[in-house]
């Protein structure tokens, strides 16, 4: 009966185990299908305690149809990232309901696993990381309790959690050894993978959950001159004016609107850009490009872009002035630059009301909403919230933290409700400078949003509401390597009572972002460039390099521990035991073997006998020894004489 | 207590691999030199999980599931030196086994010894059936091999294999020992209904007193092997200790159980059926011997005697 009960309860714990490993899929998988998983699973968990209720073959094999038919109408395919994870839990759900044999149990851990695993491509997070662990802990240790241990699951848990310490290391030499290599072409069925900080063209902030943070190069700009301070660096990308509320994009016929020359002042900036392959025709020029030559050209948008052929690197000559105006405004450019998505709602007029939106001078409301941001506890940070179906007033009234896109979109739609044409504009701020070159590196960390809007005799103007609650964002370039994704910016004003606490909570948050960030940076983000970078620092330069290192490494490790292993038993060896063994070893090559049963007085006769020659070293060895052995106070000073007995002793 | 070193050329001797290294009477201790290991099926299904995860991480550039591959192997790796250690250390002893008659299940008894601190789940001794055992520390256990014995004579153990899986199932580890452990097969037992030999009168005494085996004679003190049926149990209640009946007819007629008169065609057949009046005569309590060709053993009882008589049967050369 016991045997019974153990056998359900590591049942219970299988299939509880590979309901944990499927849990997280619920937001990315069809409705349909999870529930479709669910009920096998909860089927197959009643069926434990109940075997009859489990289905027969027949029933099976309509489940199987069933599930096919499940697949057949989402119509994803199988290929791919959703419809590959689709098509594993569909069969991993009826797979549980066939378990005869052991070996069918194995197979269920196995894709449980894979289970587990296929979540990374959706989440990264570090606590995400930690429930994966922890699932993948209890897989191991069903597989040992599977093995031998079904009565014992506490042991195998605890076995199993030593093994992955015990395999840490190693799995931390492959990882940070094994050379990092993007897939061929015909694979990238992987670009969905993740939010690349890269420009597009459609801005959607409340989709994206997380940007990962890629220091891929995208251009170098190289001055002749002075580089421009930090404030100045805005380079240019595509300008969003359409909206539906949600994603922002180009404007449709904006290629119509007449095309003035902006009228220039100030210092010129002479540059050269180096810029990296590239997908789109997008050239990025310091706002705003006043000299160029062909095969550039200035879109409406005043966005640089080329005729040559895209993905090759390109070096591009420009001088742009940081001073300018873009004159009046055509009436299609009105229209795209007011349009709105239906009328704003109650508590948008209310809040455009209170900021003077509808009763001052646009400057006056421009200052007043950026106050807005910076006043009220609106923070900056890389992970916001996702946003319901009206993002830009969730993001206003109740998240409030977002990126740059945010609070650009927000910027605008606001300035929109109060009937000034404003829009998005997107590029890169800031980059690395590099004093020594002179050149300003752009990575794609480097991307932002800002807003523009147009002001009469002004033309338009740029405004980044980022900087109002983020300034060190602009002001300081962001180097990946120090940036913390999770980072949050607070303008409280609570220093009272609460100060304490809430300082406590902001250490304690920053301490997390820390540990984050080193879970970003050194996890998420270690990538080829990354890797090669790293490695270098200790000399290990290319893929060959990092495969030997690791080879050794392993073949290090394996000795290691296998002499951990097989040495364990000798060291708890009495010591006079040991050297005692060493001199039955000499003998035993002159023929001379010690019985199991026979005692060292014993063989010491049979030896005197066989070598009269060595009778008085036979004697001296044997009673050191047997004073160590056996007496009643062995001196600890004889374990050294017998060593050196039996060191000179030659037989 | 392991044999000292192998020859270079014993060392890869492929038959250390299946069949183990020459037997010797000495506790064996298993160590690195008497255990092999290869992966399982179940181990190359994990190995090719974990390449499964491999690809989805170089597919994907997903650094997570790249980190969880790596873990995957790491203890793919280190699961052979947990299964070598799941052997390692245990010292093996061969164990006296019981003689047995043809047909039946020869079992050699094996002792298990685990001098050490570690707790030994899932040993399996290979055979028909497969035993399998958990050994706790510091703990010492004896169990059986089994060997169906087909034909008389001596039954050997041959190899035993010693195997794991434990913990992951990913391994196996086996150890194939050789001992020098034999079992006696006694002749397969013929049928019980053919009735014994006449007793066979004295040479001097033909003809006369055939029954007279069960003539009562007088009473001496127990010796060790007098059948217990023997044993006047009135006496013994009565307190004058233990004492055998002993019977006249002993001396004037003796059962000779002869090869050649012995019915049935071939020589098996006729080796079975002594070996059932063997024991019949023996539990009779009759006196009795054995008249094989090439082989006489004079008329006694007791164990001893049956036992020299079965031994005899089972070896006679075939």
């Amino acid at each position: 009966m016991k045997a019974t009960a153990s056998h359900q309860k590591l049942q219970f714990l299988l299939f509880g185990t590979v309901g944990l490993a499927v849990l997280p899929h619920y937001p990315h998988l069809p409705p349909l299908s999870f529930g479709f998983f669910a009920a096998l699973l909860g089927w197959r968990l009643l069926g434990v305690r109940h075997p009859a209720w489990l289905p027969g073959r027949r029933v099976l094999f309509l489940l199987l149809l069933l599930g096919i038919v499940l697949l057949f109408t989402e119509r994803q395919g199988i290929l791919g990232r959703d419809a590959g994870s689709n098509l594993f839990i569909t069969a991993l759900g009826l797979k549980l309901m066939e378990t005869k044999r052991e070996r069918d149990s194995c197979l269920i851990v196995y894709m449980a696993f894979v289970a587990a695993a296929t979540q990374f491509l959706y989440e990264q997070s570090i606590l995400f990381g930690a429930y994966i662990g922890l699932v993948c802990c209890l897989l191991l240790a069903l597989l040992i309790a599977m093995n031998g241990l079904q009565h014992h699951i506490a042991q195998a848990l605890k076995l199993a959690m030593v093994f992955v310490l015990q395999a840490a290391p190693l799995a931390a030499a492959m990882f940070i050894l094994f050379p990092r290599l993007d897939p061929p072409k015909w694979l990238a069925i992987g670009s969905e993978t993740r939010n690349r900080t890269g420009l597009s063209e459609v801005l959607e902030p409340g989709s994206i959950t997380n940007l990962g943070l890629s220091d891929e190069l995208v251009f170098r700009a190289r001055f002749d001159g002075p580089l421009p301070p930090p404030h100045q660096r805005y380079w240019r990308g595509p300008v969003m004016a359409a909206t539906d509320g949600k994603r922002w994009v180009q404007a449709q016929n904006f290629e119509r609107y007449p095309k003035p020359d902006p009228q220039v002042s100030g210092r010129p900036y002479r540059y050269t850009l180096l810029l990296e392959p590239q997908e789109k025709n997008w050239v990025f020029a310091l706002d705003m490009p006043a000299e160029f030559s062909p095969p550039l050209s200035r879109n409406a948008n005043f966005q640089m872009v080329t005729s040559e052929m895209r993905g090759q690197r390109a070096a591009y000559k420009l001088t742009s002035y940081p001073d300018y105006n873009t004159g009046p405004l055509s009436s299609a450019e009105y229209r795209d630059a007011t349009q709105l998505p239906g009328t704003p709602s109650a508590r948008v007029k209310d809040l455009v009301a209170r900021l003077h939106g509808y009763d001052a001078a646009p400057e006056l409301f421009i200052k007043n909403l950026l106050d807005h941001f910076r006043r009220e506890n609106f923070r900056y940070t890389l992970e916001p919230p996702k946003l319901d179906a009206n993002p830009i007033e969730s993001f206003l009234f109740d998240t409030r933290a977002g990126f740059c896109s945010h609070y650009a979109s927000a910027f605008v739609y606001l300035m929109r409700a109060a009937q000034i044409p404003a829009r998005v504009v997107t590029g890169y701020q800031g980059g690395e400078t590099n004093e020594v070159g002179n050149f300003i590196q752009v990575r794609q960390a480097d991307a932002h949003a800002w807003a523009e809007v147009w002001l009469d005799r002004h033309g338009w103007v740029r405004y980044d509401p980022t900087a109002a609650v983020a300034p060190e964002r602009i002001e300081y370039p962001l180097d990946v390597s120090r940036l913390s994704p999770g980072e949050t910016i607070y303008f409280e004003s609570a220093a009272g009572e609460f100060g304490k606490i809430v300082s406590f909570l902001k250490q304690a948050g920053l301490i997390w972002d820390t540990v984050d960030y080193g879970w970003q940076r050194w996890i998420i983000n270690y990538n080829g460039t990354h890797q090669a970078h790293f490695l270098a620092g200790f000399g290990i330069k290319g893929s060959r390099a990092m495969l030997n290192w690791l080879g050794a490494i392993l073949l290090a490790v394996t000795v290691l521990s296998s002499l951990a292993i097989l040495y364990r038993r000798r060291r708890q060896l009495d010591p006079a035991l040991r050297i005692y063994a060493r001199f039955c070893g000499r003998l035993a090559r002159k023929g001379l073997v010690k019985g199991t049963g026979e005692g060292p007085k014993d063989f010491a006769e049979r030896v005197k006998a066989a070598l009269p020659e060595h009778a008085d070293e036979v004697d001296g060895i044997t009673e050191i020894f047997m004073n160590l052995r056996y007496g009643r106070r062995p001196n600890p000073q004889n374990i050294e004489r017998l060593k050196r007995r039996v060191a000179a002793f030659k037989p | 207590m392991n044999a000292p070193g192998l020859k270079m050329k014993e060392r890869f001797r492929l038959s250390r691999f299946v069949r183990g290294e020459k037997a010797s009477p000495d506790p064996v201790i298993l160590n690195h030199r008497r255990i092999f290991i290869l992966p399982t099926r179940r181990g190359l299904g994990f190995a090719f999980l974990a390449t499964l995860l491999f690809f989805i991480g170089f597919v994907y550039n997903n650094n997570p599931v790249y980190l969880l591959a790596f873990l995957l192997a790491g203890i793919f790796f280190l699961s052979t030196v947990h299964t070598f250690r799941t052997l390692a250390g245990l010292v093996i002893r061969e164990g006296y086994g019981k003689p047995v008659f043809a047909g039946d299940t020869a079992a050699f008894p094996i002792h298990i010894d685990n001098p050490t601190s570690l707790l030994r789940p899932q040993i399996r001794i290979e055979g028909q059936p497969e035993t399998e055992l958990t050994l706790p520390p510091e703990s010492r256990s004896q169990i059986f091999v089994h060997r169906t014995a087909a034909r008389r004579g001596w039954c050997e153990a041959g190899p035993i294999t010693l195997c794991s899986t434990f913990p992951l199932g990913l391994f196996r580890a086996w150890s194939p020992l050789r001992f020098n452990m034999k079992i006696l097969v006694y002749p397969q037992l013929a049928e019980a209904g053919v009735p014994l030999p006449p007793l066979s009168a004295g040479p001097d005494r033909d003809g006369v007193g055939r029954q007279g085996s069960d003539e009562f004679y007088g009473l001496k003190n127990y010796s060790a092997g007098d059948p217990v049926r023997r044993i006047h149990w009135k006496a013994y209640a009565k307190g004058y200790g233990v004492l055998s009946k002993q019977y006249r007819g002993g001396g004037s007629g003796e059962l000779w159980l002869d090869f050649d008169e012995t019915p049935g065609g071939g020589t098996e057949e006729r080796l079975s059926r002594l070996c059932r009046w063997v024991l019949e005569a023996d539990q009779a309590g009759l006196r009795y011997g054995l008249r094989l060709p090439g082989n006489r053993i004079m008329p006694a009882d007791g164990a001893q005697h049956r036992q020299s008589c079965l031994e005899a049967l089972a070896l006679y050369p075939l």
